[in-house]
């Protein structure tokens, strides 16, 4: 049983990854998205670094955590529209009409979530490294791949969540709308000592903020536990809960 | 035709651009949340941190910093809405009905531009508005409100004027909404968000020849600093021939569909 | 009195060397209701787009309401009324909101325009849904007012194109009936359609058309009368009235061959001949089991021209003529 969940969670994973290269249109935006995030983030608010505060870094190196992370988003949200049009078009009764057993329908997606992050998590770091910004070290790099990527196993069990829940790609547009917002609702564009009023609260209470900085942190003092941890337990906490919502939209499969 | 009746005709239809448009939220949702969320967002980030940033001008917060930016955001994704309606009604088949009817032919482009005039000022209103709860003011007073409203509305006959030339060209709703990400795009790469003179490199020569920079900073200067002849007319110059433009090119691409019906 | 609708020569090409309308003269006296019929691709649409200003003619002339629709497209828009193929509405307007449009577009004071718009959604029976976004109404609600939007300025003229394609049989017998009604009232009806039976019953005269040209003319009867006569076809029951019943049709005209059980025979006179038929199958002591007088439709006749059929399983995709 395990074994058969296995090989066909890697074949529906498989199927997903060859589905962007023979849809282009739909998918390379999600493969530019991250890349377009750093260079324009970096490139209006580069001043940013300039001040006491900062002392002169490189705000550059301070949003490739932004882009990489997104970068993750995007490819759990990709996860979350292939399966609402999957699921409309009727692909998915056939998948429920096999002998698989039903959790390879999120499995599959989500591993090939989590290897699609690790394509653009290298797209960013390249770009970073043509504007000077170099990978930091080997433990803060896989720090910065691990994180994208949980991020990613993350958005891809919310994206599937909403697509079982509605089973329709009107849905699409809130999928992204809560990945846009939990990101930019965290500490997208500086420092949280920095931030005022609201957004502090909400920076605070968000466990993305954690999943962020325990990236951002490899950047600048360099890898270690006080940051790391939280970002860990942040998306383990995430994994978990948007997981079992994912799996409940599954067991409503097929009975409504 | 008459011209009584032709501007009857234009009243007629930018009332109908416009109830269409409040009344699909997907109409107009985007073009007041993202602006007003990334406004907010940026004001909690960088109000603490903006004073200390070489080269920032000097004004009393952020927000009042920010507002123009959000304003011509919103009318850029209006812009994008009006022109995929447009591209729906070609698709529907009620753009034939117009063409059809006796309606006069510029009533029929400048019916949908008026809409787009008249949620571009509205939206300005309310985003104004908005921040001036929040604690902005409008260091141009009474005129440089007045003259920010006027700046949106050419702006917005601009872009809804793009809008409806992508959507003769291509009769589909679906490929107007599809250059929505690159005008998003285009915003970044401009001072809508942070002023040019912090930028440096390739980025802000981008920043530089790129004519929204000096729309928005149009805008912002007559809230932050008041009303300034040189980059009130920059902008206004900008403004008048982004819309002459596409209003040129809309008018053309509308002549040969009809020629080829 | 001028013609209604006049073309001379239409001729449409497109890019692609694709010619839709190969040459098309037509007339359409004042108050007549006529009826283009023919397969898809024919060239149907194509007509009245260009008759209705919305498309340009490659060459030759074409005059709605007298005035040339090139030349004159203006007062060509004031005297038609139009109602396409896709019902061009706009689903987020309520149906009296875009009736009090349609009338603001055409100039009718505010006023009149309302009133004009409540007749004519009492007309079409959409008062009760007039509230309601356009978006909600079923496909035969759309129609109608479509039909209605097209009515506002009282046209000299009414286009429409496959009016009742995709519309359930009620929808479209209630359609038909406000045709009939409009006709009464003097609007001249350029119609379009694919269904035989839609021509049959609402053209004064149908122009059959394939390929973008014009290949038969005429009232339903005299086309259908050119192709042939109507056939008599009588059931019995046993062989012995067969004979009986063979001798007795004999001399209403040439036997035609059918299935066991059954005779058949051509009657010129059609209807008109069969109480003879039964008084003779009475006097031969036949009692026939059924009596059928199956009439030559107008796919007879599409068949005798083009050598397809228009409906049914023969019909075939027909051939769009190509400049070389």
């Amino acid at each position: 049983m395990i074994a058969r969940a296995i090989t066909v969670s890697g074949g529906l994973a498989v199927r997903n990854l060859l589905l962007v290269r023979r849809m282009p249109s739909v998918f390379l935006p999600a493969l530019i998205m991250p890349v377009f995030i750093l260079v324009a983030t970096a490139g209006a608010f580069g001043g940013i670094g300039a001040i006491p505060q900062l002392e002169d870094s490189s705000y550059l190196a301070f949003t490739v955590p932004l882009a990489t992370v997104m970068g993750g988003g995007f490819a759990g949200i990709n996860a979350g529209m292939t399966l609402a049009r999957d699921i409309q078009g009727g692909f998915v009764d056939r998948l429920v009409a096999s002998p698989a057993p039903r959790v390879v329908l999120i499995l599959g997606p989500l591993i090939a979530a989590c290897a699609r992050s690790l394509v653009t998590t290298t797209a960013v770091l390249a770009a970073a490294s043509l504007g000077g910004v170099f990978p930091p070290g080997i433990v803060g790099t896989t720090v910065i791949y691990v994180m994208a990527a949980l991020f990613a196993a993350a958005t891809a069990c919310w994206a599937m969540g909403v697509a079982l829940q509605t089973r329709s790609v009107q849905s699409i547009p809130l999928m992204q709308i809560v990945v846009f917002l939990s990101v930019f609702l965290s500490v997208a564009y500086v420092p949280r000592e920095l931030q005022t009023g609201w957004l502090r609260v909400a920076a605070d209470l968000n466990p993305v903020t954690r999943i962020l900085e325990a990236s951002r942190a490899t950047e600048f003092e360099g890898a270690s536990w006080s940051t790391l941890g939280p970002g860990l337990a942040a998306s383990t906490l995430l994994i978990v809960g948007l997981g079992l919502f994912a799996l409940a939209g599954l067991r409503g499969l097929g009975r409504r | 035709m008459s011209n009584r009746l032709a501007v009857r005709q234009t009243g007629a239809l930018a009332r109908r651009s416009v109830l269409d448009t409040l009344r699909l939220p997907q109409a107009w949702f985007p073009s007041i949340f993202f602006p007003l969320t990334l406004m907010a967002i940026f004001t909690g980030s960088f109000t603490e941190t903006f004073s200390r940033v070489p080269g920032f001008p000097d004004v009393p917060s952020f927000l009042d910093f920010a507002v123009a930016g959000a304003i011509v955001q919103g009318i850029l994704i209006g812009g994008t809405s009006a022109g995929a309606a447009f591209a729906t009604d070609i698709e529907g088949g009620f753009f034939d009905r117009l063409v059809a009817s006796p309606v006069s032919r510029a009533a029929i482009l400048l019916g949908r531009l008026g809409g787009s005039v008249a949620l571009g000022v509205g939206q300005a209103v309310l985003f104004i508005g908005i921040a001036v709860l929040f604690g902005a003011r409008v260091e141009g007073g009474v005129a440089g409100f007045v003259l920010v409203l006027v700046l949106a509305a050419v702006f917005a006959v601009a872009v809804g004027g793009l809008g409806v030339y992508l959507a003769l060209r291509t009769g589909s709703s679906e490929a107007v909404q599809g250059t929505f990400p690159l005008f998003f795009a285009l915003m970044f790469f401009s001072s809508a968000f942070f002023p040019r003179e912090t930028m440096d490199g390739w980025f802000r020569t981008i920043a530089d020849l790129n004519p929204i920079s000096y729309l928005v900073e149009g805008m912002r200067d007559l809230i932050i600093v008041g009303v300034e002849p040189r980059p009130t007319l920059i902008s206004f110059g900008v403004a008048l021939a982004l819309a002459g433009a596409a209003v040129g090119a809309s008018a053309l691409a509308f002549r040969r569909r009809l020629g080829d019906g | 009195m001028e013609a209604a609708v006049k073309t001379e020569g239409l001729i449409r090409r497109f890019r692609g060397g694709v010619v839709a309308v190969a040459g098309v003269d037509l007339e359409v006296p004042e108050g007549e209701v006529y009826g283009f019929l023919g397969p898809n691709g024919a060239g149907k649409s194509t007509m009245v787009r260009m008759l209705t200003t919305l498309l340009r003619p490659s060459e030759g002339v074409a005059l709605v309401a007298g005035h040339d629709v090139v030349r004159d497209a203006g007062a060509v828009r004031r005297s038609i009324g139009v109602a396409l193929q896709d019902a061009s509405i706009d689903p987020f307007m309520t149906g009296r909101e875009l009736l009090r449009l349609q009338a603001t577009l055409h100039g009718i004071p505010r006023r009149d325009g309302h009133a004009r718009a409540e007749a004519l959604l009492d007309r079409v029976g959409l008062v009760d849904a007039a509230d309601r976004r356009v978006g909600t109404y079923s496909g035969g609600m759309r129609r109608r007012l479509d039909l209605a939007m097209a009515l506002v300025h009282r046209p000299v003229v009414l286009f429409l194109d496959e009016p009742t394609t995709g519309l359930d049989p009620v929808s479209r017998l209630t359609l038909w009936d406000e045709v009939r009604r409009l006709n009464d009232e003097g609007t001249t009806v350029f119609l379009t359609t694919q269904y035989l039976e839609e021509a049959d019953q609402l053209a004064d005269r149908v122009g059959i058309i394939d390929g973008g040209r014009i290949v038969a003319e005429g009232t339903p009867k005299t086309l259908k009368a050119e192709v042939g006569d109507p056939t008599l076809t009588i059931t019995v029951a046993s062989s012995e009235d067969r004979q009986a019943a063979f001798d007795a049709l004999s001399g209403f005209g040439p036997s035609v061959p059918t299935r066991e059980g059954c005779i058949a025979v051509r009657l010129p006179e059609g209807a008109a001949a069969v109480a003879d038929v039964v008084r003779a199958l009475d006097v031969a002591s036949v009692e026939p089991q059924e009596i059928d007088l199956s009439m030559p439709t107008l796919d007879d006749v599409f068949v005798a021209k083009t050598g397809r059929r228009l409906e049914g399983e023969d019909a075939e995709a027909p051939v769009t003529v190509t400049e070389s």
